[in-house]
């Protein structure tokens, strides 16, 4: 078993290193070249990768590379467990699809971006996610940590004539440096303390590992798009070519908090400020997610800033999580764990879903703002299908993936509440639940937005009124990702088995999930289906009934126009004005002409809202850092008398220096 | 033989109650306002003729439109079987507080869905007006039944609401606060005063009927009766609160429970027509105030659920 996922998972990394290698040859010497050959790859390398999951779910296996690959400090070494082999899973499933969706999808990129590169770095950015999933040690950790950063900030800016995608890719790399910072702080502390790279050897669970804990966290959450981090995730993920931002959000984020799992978790943290402070930076961001998805018009904007929220919800089971084991619950941490990891996978499914969706409309609809799109039902049924049930999946509404882990997240937090360890836990679970239930109820309304303006309704532009339905390998990476979201969300306790090792190694009691989940969701699945189709051929279908089409109701005044329907802005605007501090929102309206009250002439109405974060904080801070180095330019006068004179200088202070100690 | 005899009038509850609250409700407004007003079975003539009738479709629309009411029909039969509305034992297992407000939540989804369908402004007002509400008053629905899943031990709606469990004095004010906080809830969930006018002319003013404005023929007598049976178990619910409430002082057998559910659930078809004959609509600016009533008593619960666990553990 450890030989087969051992060679499976080296075989994959070995066929994707020389395809890439090819396609870096092919692209250097300008050769054209065909999507067929690396998609094909992709997809075999993802079977492969299934296989390896399926087949590593069953063991625990430490491998260290041999001798000649080596790391300067520690070897190249990985681990296959139960916990690990269901994020390969996920990303084999996403990575499947995505090489379905490529080639059709680069179709109309194909003047913007070198192919070429798209591949190769398609194959590192993948390959990364692989070992970051697999690494066993903080070396061979950074190493693939820095390969991902590296490759999907090249992959954001794929298309080099955009200057939103090189905004966007400046800003990613300086969060990813922030990131890559505070974790090697937080590993070469570690590493003091422990006297070990290996991640094994880590214990999180004495004061002294207090500061490098909250680095660690600090740099995993940067990556994870967590809030006050989270500022460069709406720039990024929607720069990106969209299979590469079904990878950026529905795996890079997840592969991040796996890390924070695999660390502090099974690491056995145990200090309640540090998992305080998780809860908190959760809960906000779960809140700031979904809140700014709602008013975003740009599809994949709003798809970014929902990618914050659904890691803030998994970042809150992380932390309950570890507070159970504080408090010594651990059948309650583990149902927490259980639904982080399920929530992972489910999230990765239904995002990497809607983002694949919002690529279809961009590729054909050339549009992604939801301003200019509605009316795509009948242009792009499927894809609006799939759409339709990813955002219902995100929305968390039954029978579908989305609910079973909100369901176990509601549960785990209900059963907190119900052990009343103090009053104030209590509380803090009930209150949880309430939050939850709030940003439930928002991304109803962010959704059924994004369906009703893009989809819904009559077109808004000419692009959108002349979109085809997109080929089909592209619908069939989405139906692969759409028959997933349904088959986790009725067979959830079959998947409730699938975490138990997970859950058992983190806690060693832990209760057996699939007793946990008691509804019977494929029996209410089918009652609602078979009723509704009963329903709708009894009284509803055009064979067994009269129906007349005739246009929507316009009061008598003659034909609707395209203008005379919502607009993403105005459908959002209820949340926009009641929340406007959060949003520094601002609306001016212009209502002139002669008759201004019955035949106005100009009518306009401008609203903005403001990033308050990004231009309250950082932007200050971005401009103190630039003055200061407009001051210490000054130190560099370029003349060689004064460096000359710095080394002299710094000699001396080093020798009163010495001198002194 | 008896289980049968439950069944059947399980049934028979749900097809006659909910149009029979909503014509007690039309029929009390009639006489606060000194009309003689419509026969209280008009609702099942309405719905009749209803059905009898052709729909005209917007050539817009699409699937979603097309069966969404069926979709929301079959979700709040489900949710009628699930919810001990009124005191029987619900129809199928896992029936879930959490599983039940994402079914209510389903069908809200699939409502709105349908009103943007058509492309037409006053559908999308409406939609969004929904969306707003539900959300802000979907907080104060998941804590109030959380509350009382705390006392219960247990999130299974007919643990929850079995009125044979004993119930003890700390436990009162968390029933009386929940079901207040679901009372106001359900006036925005249900669309009613002050919070939508269910009755006037101005679609640009309302939130349900503007959402609905494109149903027409069978569609709109499906979409009607989801309303009227939504309506009636939501009321349903809230009765057995006020049931749970006075449990200390009478007890209830199976058959008594039952009649004084349906009597209750007509009982808050009267408190709706007092508070929609008294109350006028609120702007549509404050209705978030309005729904922070229910939140407050909602915490009122949960609060009250903590502190009285507290007492009945280490005592006063």
């Amino acid at each position: 078993m450890q030989i087969i996922a051992t060679f499976l998972v080296t075989a994959t990394v070995l066929l994707w290193l020389v395809c890439s290698a090819t396609m870096a040859a092919l692209a250097f010497f300008g050769k054209k070249i065909n999507h067929l050959v690396p998609s094909t790859v992709l997809f075999a390398g993802g079977l492969t990768m299934l296989l390896a999951a399926m087949f590593g779910w069953q063991i625990n296996y430490l491998w260290d590379a041999p001798w000649p690959i080596y790391l300067a400090v520690a070897p190249l070494s990985s681990h296959l467990d139960a916990l690990s082999s269901i994020f390969i899973g996920l990303l084999a499933v996403v990575v499947i699809s995505v090489s379905l969706f490529s080639p059709g999808y680069l179709e109309h990129l194909s003047h913007k971006i070198n192919n070429g590169c798209y591949w190769v770095e398609l194959f590192l950015f993948i390959i990364g996610m692989l070992g970051l999933i697999l690494a066993a040690n903080a070396v061979t950790f950074l190493v693939f940590w820095e390969l991902i950063a590296l490759s999907s900030v090249l992959l954001v800016v794929s298309d080099l004539s955009n200057r939103q995608a090189r905004v966007a890719a400046f800003i990613y790399l300086g969060a990813t440096r922030i990131a890559t910072g505070f974790l090697m702080a937080g590993f070469l502390w570690m590493h003091s303390l422990c006297q070990s790279w290996s991640f094994s050897d880590w214990h999180f669970d004495q004061h002294a590992t207090l500061i490098p804990a909250v680095l660690i966290v600090i740099g995993l959450c940067i990556k994870a798009g967590i809030w006050p981090f989270h500022d460069w995730l709406p720039y990024a993920h929607p720069a990106a070519p969209a299979p590469v931002s079904a990878l950026m959000s529905g795996v890079m984020i997840k592969v991040s908090l796996y890390a924070l799992i695999r660390l502090l978790v099974m690491g056995g943290l145990v200090s309640p400020w540090v998992s305080y402070m998780m809860l908190a930076m959760g809960l906000i961001s779960l809140f700031w997610g979904i809140l700014w998805a709602l008013v975003q018009k740009d599809l994949k904007s709003l798809l970014a800033y929902c990618s914050i929220e659904n890691a803030g919800l998994i970042l809150v089971c992380i932390s309950l999580a570890i507070i159970c084991h504080g408090i010594n619950m651990p059948e309650i941490g583990a149902l927490f764990l259980a639904a982080a990891i399920f929530h992972c996978v489910n999230h990765g499914l239904f995002k990497s879903l809607l983002f694949l969706g919002a690529g279809a409309i961009d590729c054909r609809a050339h549009t992604r703002d939801l301003e200019l799109l509605g009316g795509l039902a009948g242009k792009l049924p499927w894809t609006m299908f799939f759409f339709v049930i990813g955002s219902a999946a995100i929305c968390s509404l039954p029978p579908l993936n989305g609910f079973s882990s909100k369901w176990l997240i509601y549960q785990s937090l209900f059963m907190l509440a119900n052990k009343f360890h103090s009053i104030w836990l209590s509380g803090l679970s009930m209150s949880c639940i309430a939050i939850l239930g709030l940003v439930s109820g928002m991304s109803l309304y962010c959704f059924t937005k994004a369906i009703g303006i893009g989809f819904l309704g009559r077109p808004r532009s000419h692009a959108a009124e002349h979109a085809t339905e997109v080929t089909l390998p592209m619908l069939a990476a989405q139906l692969l990702l759409a028959l997933c979201c349904v088959a986790l969300g009725i067979s959830a306790p079959d998947w409730m088995a699938v975490m138990q090792p997970a859950c058992t190694a983190a806690f060693s009691n832990a209760p057996v999930l699939s007793n946990v989940y008691t509804i019977p969701m494929a029996l209410f699945a089918f009652l609602i289906a078979g009723t509704s189709a009963i329903i709708y051929v009894l009284w509803l279908s055009d064979q067994t009934n009269n129906v007349k089409k005739y246009v929507t109701w316009e009061c008598g005044f003659g034909d609707l126009t395209k203008r005379m329907q919502a607009t993403a802005t105005g459908f959002a605007e209820n949340v926009t004005y009641t929340f406007s501090p959060l949003f520094l929102y601002s609306a001016r309206s212009k209502i002139a002409g002669r008759d201004r009250r019955h035949f106005p002439e100009d009518v306009t109405l401008q609203v903005s809202t403001t990033p308050v974060l990004a231009s309250r904080i950082y932007m200050p801070i971005v401009r103190v850092v630039n003055w200061l180095g407009e001051r210490m330019l000054l130190l560099q006068a370029g003349s060689i008398h004064l460096y000359l004179c710095y080394i002299l200088l710094t000699l001396v202070a080093l020798m009163v220096i010495g001198v002194l100690i | 033989m008896m289980a049968v005899g439950v069944y059947v009038l399980f049934f028979a509850c749900v097809l006659l109650l909910p149009p029979c609250v909503i014509g007690v409700i039309r029929k009390g407004k009639a006489l606060m306002q000194g009309r003689v007003g419509a026969p209280l079975s008009q609702p099942f003539f309405d719905l009749f003729k209803l059905l009898g009738k052709d729909q005209t479709v917007s050539q817009t629309t699409t699937w979603i439109f097309r069966s969404s009411c069926a979709m929301n029909l079959a979700t709040t039969l489900i949710i009628a079987g699930i919810v001990p509305w009124l005191s029987f034992k619900p129809i199928f297992p896992g029936d879930d507080l959490f599983l039940l407000l994402y079914l209510l939540a389903l069908c809200r989804f699939m409502t709105i869905l349908s009103a943007l369908d058509s492309g037409s402004p006053f559908g999308a007002f409406a939609a969004s007006r929904e969306a707003f509400l539900s959300m802000l008053v979907e907080p104060a629905m998941f804590i109030s039944l959380g509350a009382l899943a705390l006392i219960a031990h247990s999130t299974s709606l007919h643990v929850v609401f079995d009125l044979s469990l004993p119930c003890s004095t700390y436990d009162v004010p968390v029933w009386l606060a929940a079901a207040a906080a679901l009372f106001l809830g359900s006036i925005v969930d249900l669309s009613r005063m002050p919070i939508d006018d269910p009755t006037t002319h101005l679609e640009l003013t309302m939130v349900h009927e503007a959402m609905i404005i494109e149903n027409s023929g069978k569609n709109l007598a499906l979409v009607e009766f989801t309303h009227f049976l939504r309506m009636a178990v939501v009321y349903g619910l809230i009765s057995q609160c006020m049931m749970h409430a006075v449990g200390r002082l009478v007890e209830f057998n199976q058959l008594t429970a039952a009649i004084v559910s349906v009597v209750s659930i007509l009982g808050m078809a009267v408190l709706t027509v007092w508070i929609e004959s008294v109350f006028v609509k609120l702007r549509w600016r404050s209705t978030p105030e309005f729904i922070a009533y229910a939140m407050t008593m909602s915490f009122f619960a949960t609060g009250g659920a903590l502190i009285g666990d507290m007492y009945a553990r280490h005592g006063l």
